[in-house]
């Protein structure tokens, strides 16, 4: 990373007075983007492997993983990597950007920002590690539930992360504080208005899991408790694990709703919508975690129903940017000649990876939202429950929407930060589509093997109860795996290509961020912070409240100390 | 704050879907009486020979109407000693099943396929849930939550005659 050579600053053609970026700062974001790419790069090679085993077929000619020796091992690698890892490194670099650029100023602390980055790169190291270090042991996945215990080096990998990004957050408010304080009757740029959206979600979420490992696992993992509870333990998993597919989209929102629309060559429609949808976030992204644990016994159906509807609630931002960012993009199909009532899908800029990767994104997206309402619907949720159909839908959200759209972002941001071109806009091209059919395919099989019966997490390539009709569409998993596996390699070598091999300069002007917000109207009282923490705080105590009090079971005492003994399942 | 035409028609539609669903899922719970689990009771794992489930297996309590009490442990199921091992479980065409089951030492799932049940086994906590056979034919059972390296493996059979 050191050899790498940045430029001193970029042009923004269009505002008022070019940025000046110390280099510094500029090596900061860059390792950000870079170790993501690198957490990425350990965890998405390992999924077609994943997608062999899964197969009847695939498995007598891949029987083995690579580096790997226990297929769950390398599930959790996927896991932990891809989900976890990329995401948070890739967002807080995309995010400190957008914020410097955005707001005119530098981050409130480089230093802060480097001891972040330190920290959470430590904890990327030990993790894997620990994960390559014991195979059986740490492979708990990247939901780590109890009585399965990892080595304790897993649980501080992820303290280390954690940590690290709530640094990167109290950066990211301070730096908004003294802009604020510099213009206390302006909006904010709505980029940063949803990034800040977003910080403060993943802040009020992560409180569950850091109780979770810091006070039952971590002690666990070091001997100091000898038994836990894992009810408690996956209710504050829960707490955390759906406000952070939030913290993962949102950002992908970022690009939709402030960067796409000037990329495919139109305008956004609604602005104070925009503002609307990002605060409906943050008001009810945490308090649905319920509906991943339909299933569990020890929470009673009355609060599954709260988080029914709730859960539904939070689907309509996601519908409302539907509207908002279609509009904008019939906008700009209107701009490039569209005519007709349904041709302006087909006039948008599919030739330029950038905003094809946002629109396939969007496309796997939109199944994506469709088989989550499915998963939403308390009843529905039993014919899919871990079954195969759960990672089919977040692989079309996550894997699909919001991936292909940090892709997107990459292949402009990569350039601006190193002073180079994109290697091959080709092959960036080829992989988006490639990304698109693959991860197309991986939905409607693994969608369709779970309907059929295919557990998730499983070797199903060699399980005995498995149907025909499952098993066909495992095979048919498997050639997903194939083509996403050549999609991965062209993602690298464009990755790897930009930041050694390419030689020409990067296309000025192609940094699609807005200094100044060009809306006006607006009300100011939506950036009164202190009012959503408070709806968000009442609705938490509403949902929340009566979960945990049930789950803690205050009559029999504090139950963290009860239960399980904790050990990993032994091998054969 | 001004909101365009277009897309006040578009939130109504969003509404009048999501009120779709929400209607859906009430009829699933008051018509077809499809229940999520609740809490039943707490059992130490390590002490369930002084619970119902010291002796598993299938109990009949009325005309075909049955209980079921199933243990699972890494990577087997256990409905008594009848049932055998990986488990095979036989009832008669329109009986009506209350299954009660937990686990003794990891995670493990319950899911009999084609049917609307499919229950998170954690340990420390009885779950229960009540199913109607009406189809003549063999479901799987599948432990659907990853439990060790025999996961796979780990699954019974329901016969409806």
């Amino acid at each position: 990373m050191a050899s790498i050579t940045l430029p001193q600053l970029i042009e923004v053609p269009g505002t008022p007075g070019t940025l000046k970026l110390v280099q510094r700062e500029r090596l900061m974001i860059g390792a950000h983007i870079i170790t993501a790419m690198l957490a990425l790069m350990s965890g998405i090679f390992m999924g077609p492997f994943q997608a062999f085993h899964r197969s009847p077929t695939f498995i007598q000619y891949f029987p083995t993983i690579p580096v790997f020796t226990y297929y769950y091992q390398a599930v959790t690698v996927h896991g932990v990597m891809n989900a976890l890892f990329f995401t948070t490194f890739f967002i807080i670099g995309f995010c400190y950007f957008v914020v410097e650029r955005s707001l005119q100023r530098p981050i409130k602390s480089v230093l802060v920002g480097w001891a972040a980055y330190a920290l959470m790169t430590i904890g990327l190291v030990i993790m894997l590690i620990t994960i390559l270090g014991a195979p059986q042991q740490s492979a708990v996945l990247y939901t780590f539930y109890p009585p399965n215990i990892a080595p304790a080096l897993f649980y501080i990998g992820l303290v280390l992360l954690v940590v690290g990004s709530w640094l990167a957050s109290a950066n990211i408010f301070l730096t908004y504080r003294d802009w604020k304080r510099e213009h206390p009757n302006e909006r904010v740029p709505l980029a940063v208005f949803a990034i800040l959206v977003n910080f403060i979600v993943w802040c009020v979420a992560t409180i569950g899991v850091a109780v979770e490992v810091l006070f039952m696992l971590l002690p666990a993992s070091l001997g100091i408790l000898k038994t836990t509870d894992p009810q408690l333990a996956r209710t504050l998993f829960w707490f955390f694990g759906h406000p952070l597919v939030y913290f993962w989209l949102l950002p992908a929102y970022v690009s939709w709703y402030t960067m796409l629309p000037r990329q495919a060559g139109g305008r956004l429609f609604s602005e104070p919508l925009a503002r609307v949808a990002f605060l409906m976030f943050l008001v009810f992204s945490v308090p649905v975690g319920l509906h991943h644990q339909f299933s569990d016994p020890g929470v009673s159906a009355s609060s599954k129903g709260i988080h029914t509807l709730l859960t539904l609630i939070v689907s309509v931002p996601s519908f409302m940017t539907a509207f908002n960012v279609g509009a904008a993009l019939e906008s700009a199909a209107r701009n490039r000649g569209a005519k007709t009532l349904f041709d302006w899908p087909f006039k948008q800029k599919w030739g330029d990876p950038v905003v094809a990767a946002q629109l396939a994104g969007m496309l796997l997206f939109i199944a994506g939202g469709f088989s989550g309402l499915i998963n939403a619907s308390a009843q529905l949720n039993a014919t899919i429950h871990n079954t195969s159909w759960v990672p089919a839908h977040f692989h079309q959200t996550l894997g699909g929407g919001v991936t292909l759209t940090y892709i997107a972002i990459l292949y402009w941001l990569l350039p601006a930060i190193r002073g180079r071109a994109l290697f091959s806009k080709p092959l960036a091209l080829a992989q988006v589509f490639t990304w698109l059919i693959g991860m197309t395919l991986f939905g409607l099989a693994m969608g369709e093997a779970g309907l059929q019966g295919a557990p998730r997490r499983a070797i199903t390539g060699q399980a005995p109860y498995l149907s025909p009709a499952a098993a066909f569409w495992l095979d048919m998993t498997a050639v997903s795996g194939v083509i996403l596996m050549i999609s991965s390699v062209l993602l690298y070598v464009n990755f790897f290509g930009t930041l050694f091999l390419s030689r020409q300069p990067a296309p000025a002007g192609e940094v699609p961020i807005e200094t100044v917000s060009s809306d006006r109207t607006s009300p100011l009282w939506l950036e009164r912070w202190g009012i959503w923490l408070g709806a968000l705080g009442v609705l938490l105590l509403i949902a929340y409240g009566p979960v945990f009090a049930e789950v803690l079971d205050f009559q029999e005492g504090w139950n963290i100390l009860r239960y399980m003994p904790t050990s990993n399942a032994p091998m054969p | 704050m001004e909101i365009n035409k277009f897309e006040r028609y578009w939130l109504i539609a969003v509404g009048l879907t999501l009120g779709a669903f929400i209607a859906a899922t009430i009829v699933a719970v008051t018509v077809f009486g499809i229940r999520l689990p609740s809490p039943v009771e707490r059992v130490n794992p390590q002490r369930l020979d002084q619970t119902i489930f010291a002796s598993p297996g299938v109990r009949k309590i009325a005309d075909n109407r049955y209980e079921a009490v199933i243990v699972a442990k890494s990577w087997a199921f256990n409905a008594g000693p009848e049932a055998g091992s990986p488990p095979v479980l036989r009832f008669p065409r329109r009986s009506q099943v209350t299954f009660y089951v937990t686990s003794q030492d990891v995670m493990h799932g319950f899911q009999i396929e084609g049917h609307t049940i499919n229950l998170e086994l954690v340990p420390g906590q009885v779950a229960r849930a009540t199913v109607n056979f009406n189809r003549p034919g063999e479901y799987n059972i599948i432990c659907n939550h990853y439990c060790g390296a025999g996961h796979h493996v780990m699954y019974g059979t329901i016969i409806v005659e």
